[in-house]
């Protein structure tokens, strides 16, 4: 899979963000917030394509966590990226 | 002012026309029949006798059909607020297409534009050129993308201005942007208004922000050819009573955003706008208003503001 690339992750103040242009002119454009870790994981998986598995070792590599639950939290993540429409096709 | 006090300078069959609004240079070129200040009177006072300064987009007019089959280009919209459904924008490989009619006519005002709006093709309906402002809006719609790469982006906005400051209003059409800018006026000193509608907002080299009148300003004749400091955004909800509290960060850029005149399909000129608001709100003040229309709003906005100022 492969993160969208139209999209950009912003450092606005205290947050990261990403703005989604809404389609319409009168509509509200769509902010998503991420948390840290998303944020660096989308830095870091940005432009590339990527397995669950790439996640889950990017994250036992930067926290001290075991291997199921770097999984799992790499899942969620993935779902997350995915419910909100942040992930390309 | 007689017709010779506009400065053209002719190129081939066209007369050269050189607008500089937010100190970015609009080329537009007009076919020798047509009088600038009967068809443009709103643009006067931007008119300058060179081309001095940064150019950003070309505009050329001709009285002559589209020679292009455009209907098997990408529909991206068929509605616009303000000539609803008599409107469409298209999009191709190479180009953007603005297509309306105006008023009662049948016949269509068709604009060819590159991709980031840099050059432009009007065909015009010649009947209709005086009588209807479709031209003025082309040319609006043109330098609000155009602009977008110069740290420029033209808001939805009411502004009021006094000694080198400005104060800008924002809200969704009907809440009462202008209204709010005439009890500022009426009920503090010395404050006038530079622009009611679509003023421009631009970021210097030296990180100040500006905000500039332009030729657009809806239904108020306010064409001021001035720049000033750019002291606070503020964005304005009808309320049963006035209050006031400022926005930072995520919140600021979110309060500013929706009255950004960047096109939605394109998401280089939209994270270009994005940018430039991102900017903004770590240099410039941005609150929200809930206000009823009374003097009393004014008083609270304007309060708010000048004690933030002091700290």
């Amino acid at each position: 899979m492969n993160l969208r690339e139209d999209l950009i992750l912003r450092h606005v103040g205290e947050d990261y963000i990403i703005v989604e242009p809404g389609q319409d002119q009168i509509d509200m454009s769509r902010v998503y917030t991420l948390n840290e870790t998303a944020a660096w994981l989308w830095e870091q998986l940005q432009g590339k394509e990527f397995q669950l598995s790439d996640v889950t070792n990017l994250l036992l590599d930067r926290y001290e966590v075991d291997e199921t639950t770097a999984a799992d939290d790499a899942e969620k993540l993935i779902e997350l990226f995915r419910a909100q429409n942040l992930l390309k096709g | 002012m007689n017709d010779s006090d506009t400065n053209t300078v002719q190129a081939g069959d066209k007369a050269s026309l050189y607008y500089e609004i937010a100190n970015l240079v609009m080329r537009v070129l007009l076919p020798p029949t047509v009088n600038p200040d009967k068809v443009l009177p709103s643009f006067r006072p931007f008119l300058r006798d060179t081309d001095a300064g940064q150019l950003v987009s070309t505009v050329k007019v001709n009285f002559t059909a589209l020679d292009e089959d455009i209907t098997a280009t990408k529909l991206l919209s068929e509605e616009s607020l303000v000539w609803g459904d008599h409107f469409q924008f298209r999009e191709s490989e190479t180009y953007y297409y603005t297509i309306l009619r105006a008023g009662h006519g049948e016949s269509e005002w068709k604009m060819r534009s590159s991709k980031d709006f840099s050059t432009n093709e009007v065909y015009a309906v010649e009947q209709e050129i005086h009588s209807t402002t479709v031209l003025a809006w082309l040319l609006m719609v043109t330098f609000a993308q155009a602009a977008l790469p110069y740290d420029t982006v033209l808001i939805h906005a009411s502004v009021v201005e006094r000694a080198g400051q400005g104060f800008a209003f924002l809200g969704k059409s009907g809440t009462g942007k202008s209204t709010h800018s005439r009890l500022w006026l009426t009920n503090l000193p010395d404050f006038q208004l530079l622009n009611d509608d679509n003023p421009a907002l631009r970021i210097a080299n030296d990180n100040t922000v500006w905000i500039y009148g332009t030729p657009w300003s809806g239904k108020t004749p306010c064409y001021r050819d001035l720049g000033v400091r750019l002291q606070a955004v503020v964005r304005l909800t009808q309320a049963k009573e006035n209050s006031f509290h400022w926005k930072k960060g995520k919140e600021a850029l979110i309060t500013m955003l929706p009255s950004g005149s960047a096109l939605r399909w394109n998401s280089g000129l939209f994270a270009a706008m994005t940018s430039i608001f991102q900017r903004v709100q770590d240099r410039v003040a941005v609150g929200h208003l809930n206000c009823l229309p009374n003097a009393e709003a004014a008083e609270t906005c304007y309060t708010a503001i000048e004690r933030k100022q002091k700290n």
